[in-house]
């Protein structure tokens, strides 16, 4: 490790630390504007001018020449050198409090300034500006220049629906440019012309059309970039920044939510190495109007006479328990069925398969609905999750990730960017899916399968293990026989899945020998472990059989639909398991058959009529929501939930990180917490519950789900501080360094809990064999179904700025495909699905190298196509 | 004696000399008593002269306030409705007259001068709710009556000079002139 001396101040840091970053040990901080800790440095903007010195050497012995003192000469450089690309050398000497570099700063800033407009009191960016700040310590103090010599600009520019581009306060750091390009991958921002004429322009159509444009938003050193949603909304130091949770993806971003005058004014991101390091996605960051809009349930609702009339919650409550009381004198709770949606809480979760299980004594509960449908591979979670302590963005060279039939770009879209950032690093990142999608441009190896064929994909990859002498049989019972009946051979798997008998061994072999292994799945191949069971044993049996499971960067992540569906597991929320994924002695109504056979059903948070058209009230529906919807305008009872904002609880993410979210705004009018209903339900119904408080719930949580142990809200609150690399002379430096700017977010927090391969080290894993479905041979093309960010759903639509983001749907066909069917890019084209009856979609055409031959792929969550079956077969016709 | 004597005599002559001097006590309020030039009573919102408010909603004065007296909501002046200078206005400007303390901070905060504490010390109200005085009350009237806001913009497309260029008399350089001049 070099020793720079800084100021006169010794400090060891690791080779290649930037002389920025040395200095903050100290407590220095040299002030920059191009330079960001998350983007490669390009010395632009010239801010950071240091006096950087080295030690003179002797010619002869290359030994430092010391001077009478002892102390080391120094050949100081003749001009300044810019901090953020100085990277430091043993014996190096840096002067950062030199009135030369005062002067230097001064000039720097006074330059910037003649073309800056100083309307300050209006700029959005203005008490959170660095320009403001480092003007304010190290500027000129006053003007040389009369205000309206200044060079002007255009003001008002509508980079995209989003953001708002002032040219006159830009300072062209190019920082928003370089994270397109460097970070998001998307590089649709760039400069044009020179000299004072340079100017951002967004080279896309439509423009800045990338899902993590809002972060250029927070990293614009000026007010040149600002968000149109917040735009004269509030003043930022005027805001109350309350940390809180992401509930558009599974990802379980941090965030904090700037709220004033009880309403959510901004969504900015938390800092959270571990999670979302300093990003969120668009989604994230503008579709958070749905928990403050108007149309939202204010007050209890109950059926009089065909209409649904406001009563208090006293009148709804005794109302629930007089109608549900006798049916439970009749039926015992057989009769008795709950479906709750997986975004609410672990606390509401909890109560909810505690009231029906202790209180109604049903087991008819699900949390199934929707997208949710498809969540499979919760086995896998459960014994190989990946290990404590796994962070994505931090894996290196000696760890394979095997990315199988996920989108993360669309579907956990900042999982995508710490996917990449690993890729970057030099981890190897293997992408296998039905269809090229964004990531597979990051993955050192990526493969297209077919549909259906995954079995077969699989079982080639553990067969190629097995030939390759490469597989692992500690802590594996089974592996002997697996290998004897496992007579299909790589080239036979080959051929069923479409791909090449040299690439599936390939990929054996190097997620075998490598050193640490991952394995992410997605949504598609979760349906193909629906479709098929052989599926999930032979993901299972490639786990094992390669050793990667059971510690830290090892095991699986299963890549699911809501920000709580991993919470909903863990709560039981299912008919045939209990709180900490235990299986029930009975087995009760999944939410396919709770319409049939149920008489009285509680839904919370989900709205099952939107999905199935057939939905009816089966007798006795109470729906617990945000809004009136569908499901709700069918209820007898329609009781006003608070939004996420509006109390506090967990959420537990996709990579198992139970995070706590804190109560920013007061809860509309009469709405209560999920967890308050549901308590007051049961008390109602004659139950003895004492809970005056999510953590209250929590604390029962964590006696009674032993992976939850240990996760009392209060230690969920305490955010540990990341220890940097940069460590100071003689150990630790007392206080640890974040890496980052005058812009720091928060902190690490959220706590992972053990797969129980980790938590018992000893327990022996079986694999089987399961023979891989035939496949039926079709003539039509496979449709597959995907997934866009912005969608149709029913919390975007409140959110009135990213409604032109929702992109179009359209089916993406293969340009041989294309060129058969005689079909041109935007043509219109009808199919008809193969479903009974029959479904008929009118899309115009995308051609495009994104799916291979013999296979369609369509949004389902667009305008005109909801609900599309995955894997239905889709007659194409070319609409005249 | 005499003494008591002159002493009386000095007493009726101050007596004399008050009763015939004018009265210091006013006949408030039919007769006001003029405040000196700097007194600070209630606020104003002041308008350009062409009409403009000159309050941009920037919420400095509310920044400024040590008790915390005054709401600013802001938003966006469109080329139909024009309210100020440049991209930004008050769309709610509120002042709680018990909780301030006339200070003066805010007028001192305020880049555009808009918020000036005027003369009007007649601050006693019925209710604590009208105590709270909102924009409507604030602005002065425009001094044209056609010069009201909101109005259409004369320069359309126009956002610059939010901020009047000149604020207390900073007067513009010539540096050609004084590298010439050494």
């Amino acid at each position: 490790m070099p020793q720079v001396t800084i100021d006169g101040q010794t400090i060891n840091v690791p080779a290649g630390t930037l002389v920025v970053e040395a200095t903050k040990p100290l407590g220095t901080h040299i002030p920059v504007f191009c330079y960001h800790p998350k983007l490669q440095p390009v010395g632009m903007c010239r801010m950071c001018l240091v006096e950087v010195g080295t030690p003179k050497l002797d010619p002869a012995t290359r030994q430092p020449v010391l001077d009478e003192q002892g102390n080391a000469v120094i050949n100081w450089m003749p001009k300044m050198q810019t901090g953020c690309t100085t990277v430091v050398s043993e014996g190096m000497a840096v002067r950062t409090k030199t009135p030369a570099v005062a002067e230097a700063r001064r000039s720097i800033l006074e330059f910037l300034l003649t073309s800056h407009p100083l309307d300050c009191p209006i700029c959005d960016k203005g008490g959170e500006c660095p320009l403001q700040d480092h003007t304010l310590n190290y500027g000129p103090g006053n003007s040389r220049f009369y205000v309206q010599s200044k060079f002007h600009n255009e003001k008002v520019v509508p980079l995209s629906p989003l953001i708002m581009l002032d040219r006159e306060r830009c300072i062209q750091c190019a920082r928003c440019i370089r994270f397109q390009s460097e970070i998001a991958g998307e590089p649709v921002l760039g400069f044009a012309d020179r000299g004072r004429g340079l100017e951002i322009v967004t080279l896309d159509e439509p423009p800045f059309n990338s899902n993590y444009s809002g972060n250029t938003i927070d990293i614009c050193p000026v007010g040149a970039l600002t968000s149109r949603d917040f735009r004269f909304t509030a003043r930022v130091f005027e805001l109350n920044d309350h940390p809180s949770v992401c509930q558009q993806c599974s990802g379980g971003c941090n965030i904090y939510i700037g709220a004033r005058d009880n309403d959510i004014k901004r969504i900015t991101p938390r800092q959270n190495e571990a999670v979302n390091e300093i990003w969120i996605s668009d989604k994230c960051r503008f579709v958070h109007h749905y928990a403050t809009a108007p149309e939202r349930l204010t007050t209890p609702l109950i059926r009089a006479e065909s209409d649904l009339k406001p009563v208090s919650w006293y009148e709804a409550l005794n109302f629930i328990a007089n109608r549900v009381r006798p049916v439970l004198g009749e039926g015992g709770g057989k009769t008795i069925a709950g479906l709750a949606g997986d975004r609410v809480s672990n606390e509401d979760l909890y109560l909810f398969q505690k009231l029906f299980r202790d209180v109604l004594g049903s087991d008819n509960l699900d949390h199934r609905v929707g997208w949710s449908l498809w969540n499979a591979g919760q086995e896998l979670v459960k014994h190989f999750g990946a290990g404590i302590g796994t962070n994505l963005g931090e894996l290196t060279k000696n760890t394979t990730i095997l990315v199988l039939g996920a989108d993360p770009q669309n579907e956990q879209p900042v999982m995508r960017l710490r996917l990449s950032k690993a890729a970057g690093q030099g981890a190897n990142l293997i992408v296998a899916n039905g269809r090229v999608t964004k990531l597979a441009a990051y993955a050192k190896q990526s493969l297209v399968y077919k549909y259906g064929a995954e079995a077969y994909f699989l079982w080639g990859i553990v067969r190629s293990v097995v030939d390759a002498d490469a597989a692992k049989t500690k802590r594996v019972r089974g592996a002997d026989d697996l290998v004897q009946n496992l007579t299909l051979s790589v080239a036979a798997c080959a051929e069923k899945a479409g791909v090449s008998a040299a690439t599936l061994q390939a990929v054996g072999k190097a997620f075998a020998a490598s050193e640490n292994g991952i394995v992410l799945f997605g949504r598609e191949l979760m349906f193909a472990m629906q479709d098929d069971p052989a599926v999930q044993a032979a993901l299972e049996a490639l786990v094992l059989l390669s050793g990667h499971f059971g510690k830290q960067d090892n095991g699986v992540i299963g890549l699911y639909p809501h920000n709580n569906s991993m919470g909903a597991v863990d709560m039981g929320v299912l008919p045939d398991s209990g709180p900490g994924r235990e299986p029930t002695r009975n087995v009760g109504l999944s939410a396919r058959d709770m319409g049939l056979k149920a008489k009285v059903l509680y839904v919370v948070a989900a709205d099952p009529a939107t999905q199935d058209p057939k939905f009816r009230n089966p007798g006795f529906l109470i729906v617990q929501d945000l809004f009136l919807t569908e499901t709700a305008q069918k209820a007898d009872v329609v009781l006003p939930a608070a939004s996420w904002a509006e109390r506090d609880g967990t959420f537990t993410n996709t990579e198992r990180r139970v995070q706590y979210f804190a109560r920013a705004l007061t809860p509309k009018q009469n709405a209560r917490a999920d967890w308050e209903i549901i308590r007051d339900i049961a008390l109602h119904l004659g139950a003895q519950w004492k809970y005056d408080s999510a953590s209250d719930v929590m604390n029962e949580i964590t006696k009674t789900v032993p992976q939850y142990a240990k996760m009392e809200h209060a230690r969920l609150r305490v955010t540990a501080r990341r220890r940097s690399s940069v460590q100071t002379v003689g150990g630790d430096s007392p206080e640890p360094v974040l890496i980052a700017l005058g812009e720091l977010y928060g902190e690490t927090s959220g706590v992972q809990w053990p797969s129980s391969s980790e938590t018992n080290e000893d327990a022996e894993f079986e694999v089987q064999f399961a023979a891989p479905k035939e496949d039926t041979p079709a003539a039509d093309p496979y449709l597959a179904v995907t997934r866009s960010l912005m969608d149709r759903g029913s919390l975007i639509q409140y959110s009135e700025i990213v409604q032109p983001r929702i992109p179009a749907a359209v089916v993406e066909i293969n340009s041989h495909d294309a060129e058969e069917w005689n079909i041109a890019d935007g043509d219109r084209v009808k199919l008809t699905l193969d479903t009974k009856p029959p479904r008929v979609l009118e899309l115009p055409a995308h051609v495009d190298g994104q799916v291979p031959q013999g296979v369609l792929a369509v949004a389902n969550n667009l305008d005109g196509t909801m609900n599309l079956p995955m894997g239905a077969r889709a007659k194409v016709e070319k609409v005249n | 004696m005499f003494q008591g004597l002159s002493a009386l005599i000095k007493g009726m002559l101050t007596t004399g000399r008050e009763m015939l001097s004018p009265p210091v006590t006013y006949q408030y309020p039919e007769i006001k008593k003029p405040v000196p030039p700097r007194f600070r009573g209630r606020h104003e919102l002041k308008r350009h002269p062409d009409g403009l408010e000159k309050c941009i909603g920037c919420s400095l004065c509310a920044a400024a306030c040590p008790a915390d007296a005054i709401y600013v909501k802001p938003a966006a002046n469109t080329d139909a409705e024009r309210y100020s200078p440049g991209e930004r206005y008050a769309a709610s400007y509120e002042i709680n007259l018990l909780r301030c303390i006339f200070c003066g901070f805010c007028e001192e905060a305020c880049p555009t001068g808009a918020i000036v504490l005027e003369h009007d010390y007649e601050l006693a109200y019925y209710d604590r709710r009208s105590a709270i005085i909102t924009k409507e009350q604030l602005l002065v009237a425009p001094p044209e009556s056609d010069m009201s806001t909101p109005r259409a913009a004369a320069d359309p497309g126009n956002l610059y000079a939010a901020i009047p260029p000149v604020k207390g008399g900073i007067e513009p350089v010539n540096i050609v002139e004084m590298a010439k001049s050494k």
